[in-house]
């Protein structure tokens, strides 16, 4: 399953839609690593300049609405996002994390500075700040869906189970 | 175990078990769409998952309809791929100028009632309409949809809308939708499924019902789904569609919110302010002057639309300085306008009659680019600043009817207010 996450916090405020990560000026025609240099500039100029790949996004509420583009999650696949930690998500957004191998966990964000260290668990269900002594739990992904998450997403889970068997049982009856 | 009709449509499709709101299950998928505007993404996808076949890409429908026609030849080059796909695995192709994707589906009989339908686009929420599960996907969905059949999903929350009453004559589902926007807020629905059921649901046609299921998607909604009733087994025998497997939601199922609205007391609803929850009434906006009136788009560009602008419009002349521009929503939408007068009508009042696709709805073909200052009243689904070219301009989203009786007068005007001939064949 996922281990451990850890990085830096980067904060980002709420409703930040995927035109923002990524404007639909560049399609068709840019490639994601030049929309990675200017991904989030509308809200938070300079944000890319300040990313190091295994940072961690922290962000408000509804983080990803508006268009369902996949590419917004690949552009934070080029930066190297290490997970995404927000109050809530758009589900289109949601989705194409999850099948893009990124790990997203819902939770509380408040206190949570720019650039603290934050650790994130995924199979726990678990965000932490240890500095700030913040220690949230949230409710774990489903199995069936950090599955999809450790092969590093759909297309790499479907590669080693290409005969994707139904469930012997639903989450609610474990 | 009472089930609502999103845990019974996702529980089937998952093997015939019972599952409730907040369990994942892989489920069976009935039918698959992808439009132009998503396929240069799925195909990368289906290219990275590089499947020895994709056995069900037969049961999927290739749509050419945002880029209708290519503005450039990136575009062009998107529908190039997308045919050739479809002539390769066995999809079923929708050609520029044959129709928007929410409307060709239902119309092609690909999916019936009781079915789970996934579509590349946000407004999938339509299939509803039929009692289908329909919902939003992406590229890497569809890959794993073309090769396995199959799909991952999390079983929706549900809530349940009561529309009492009936709704009085002018006031259509889009000024249901706008109001329910108006109070749940957009993405008010987010992650849940709606189902909306009411005497008022019962007494609309199939081409309202539609309007109301794809609106749903302004509300964050995964899924809207109505009742299977004989007008609905109707329609889809009529369209060549499998036989119905009727879902009900049971007594006692749970929901997360019950919205009740009284029907008869709702007039027409107008969006402002480039917010698609900021909802007022018709009247408080009464006044205000436009300079485009524009009909059609996956929410309201049906039949039942133009009928409503016809039976506005007819025999009169729109407002000198409007420019009115109606964009069917399919070929078949555009075919029975033609044949029952209604492209006549709206041409001869000074409309302009385009192919059908989905038109003006957003700014994609550089086709309808608004000047400095200009106002559009729209029947389309959202009004984002900028959505038609210029962020400079304004838009305003109503029904088909706000939109007619507005392009008469040259400002915002309550449709209840103008003489409106009969244009509903009973
Ligand atoms: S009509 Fe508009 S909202 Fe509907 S599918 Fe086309 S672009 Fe999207």
């Amino acid at each position: 399953m996922t281990a451990l996450i850890r990085g830096g916090a980067r904060i980002l405020g709420d409703e930040v839609n995927t035109d923002i990560h990524c404007s639909s000026k560049y399609f068709p025609g840019r490639d994601n690593a030049y929309i990675a240099q200017h991904t989030f500039e509308q809200v938070a100029p300079g944000f890319a300049a300040g990313f190091k790949p295994g940072d961690v996004i922290v962000a408000g509420a509804k983080f990803g609405i508006n268009s369902s583009r996949e590419q917004a999650v690949h552009v934070m696949r080029t930066m190297g996002v290490a997970a995404i930690v927000a109050r809530s998500f758009g589900r289109q957004f949601f989705r194409n994390a999850i099948n893009n191998g990124l790990p997203v966990i819902e939770c509380d964000v408040a206190g949570i500075e720019q650039g603290a260290e934050i650790e994130v668990d995924v199979a726990a269900g678990r965000v932490a700040v240890p500095a700030r002594g913040i220690a949230r739990s949230t409710a774990p992904l489903p199995r069936e869906v950090q599955a999809i998450l450790a092969a590093g997403g759909l297309i790499a889970f479907l590669k080693s189970h290409p005969e994707w068997k139904l469930e012997e049982r639903v989450s609610s009856e474990r | 175990m009472a089930s609502t009709i999103a845990e019974k449509i996702l529980g089937t499709h998952a093997g015939n078990r019972a599952v409730k709101a907040g369990d994942v299950v892989v489920a069976k998928v009935d039918f698959a769409m992808v439009h132009d505007a998503r396929a240069a993404n799925a195909l990368q996808m289906v290219g990275k998952l590089g499947a020895a076949g994709l056995p069900y890409a037969r049961r999927s429908a290739f749509v050419l309809d945002h880029y209708s026609p290519p503005p450039n030849p990136e575009a062009a080059n998107i529908h190039r791929a997308m045919r050739a796909f479809a002539e390769e695995h066995g999809a079923t192709l929708y050609d520029v100028g044959d129709g928007i994707c929410h409307q060709v589906l239902p119309e092609g009989g690909h999916f019936t009632a009781g079915d789970l339908v996934v579509g590349t686009d946000t407004h999938s929420t339509t299939y509803g309409a039929f009692n289908a599960f329909g919902t939003g996907v992406e590229g890497t969905d569809v890959s794993a949809v073309l090769m396995t059949g199959k799909l991952w999903f999390r079983v929706p929350e549900t809530i349940r809308v009561e529309l009492r009453g009936r709704l009085q004559p002018g006031v259509w589902a889009k000024d249901v939708t706008l109001h329910m926007l108006g109070r749940l807020g957009a993405e008010g629905a987010n992650y849940r499924a709606i189902e909306y059921a009411g005497t008022a649901v019962a007494a609309m046609d199939i081409d309202d019902r539609m309007t109301l299921a794809n609106h749903a998607a302004e509300l964050g909604a995964k899924a809207a789904l109505l009742e299977c009733d004989e007008k609905t087994a109707g329609w889809l025998k009529a369209h060549g569609a499998r036989e119905p497997h009727p879902v009900r939601a049971d007594p006692g199922a749970e929901y997360c919110e019950r919205v009740e609205v009284d029907a008869p007391r709702l007039a027409p609803q107008v969006a402002r302010n480039h917010q698609i929850d900021d909802v007022v009434g018709v009247t408080e906006l009464a006044g205000q002057r436009i300079q485009y009136a524009l009909i059609g788009t996956c929410t309201n560009g049906r039949l039942d639309d133009l009928r409503q602008a016809a039976a506005i419009l007819a025999g009169k002349r729109i407002a000198k300085g409007v420019r009115m521009i109606v964009t069917p929503a399919s070929r078949q939408v555009w075919l029975a306008a033609a044949r029952e007068g209604l492209v006549e009508a709206l041409t001869a009042a000074g409309a302009s009659v385009e192919a059908a696709g989905c038109g003006t709805c957003v700014n994609i073909t550089g086709h309808l680019i608004l000047g400095d200052g200009d106002v559009a009243i729209s029947s389309a689904n959202r009004n984002f600043r900028g959505r038609l070219g210029n962020a400079k301009s304004e838009i305003f989203v109503g029904s088909a009817a706000t939109v007619a009786a507005s392009a008469l007068t040259g400002r915002i005007t309550d449709p209840r207010t103008v003489e409106c001939g009969e244009w509903r064949p009973v």
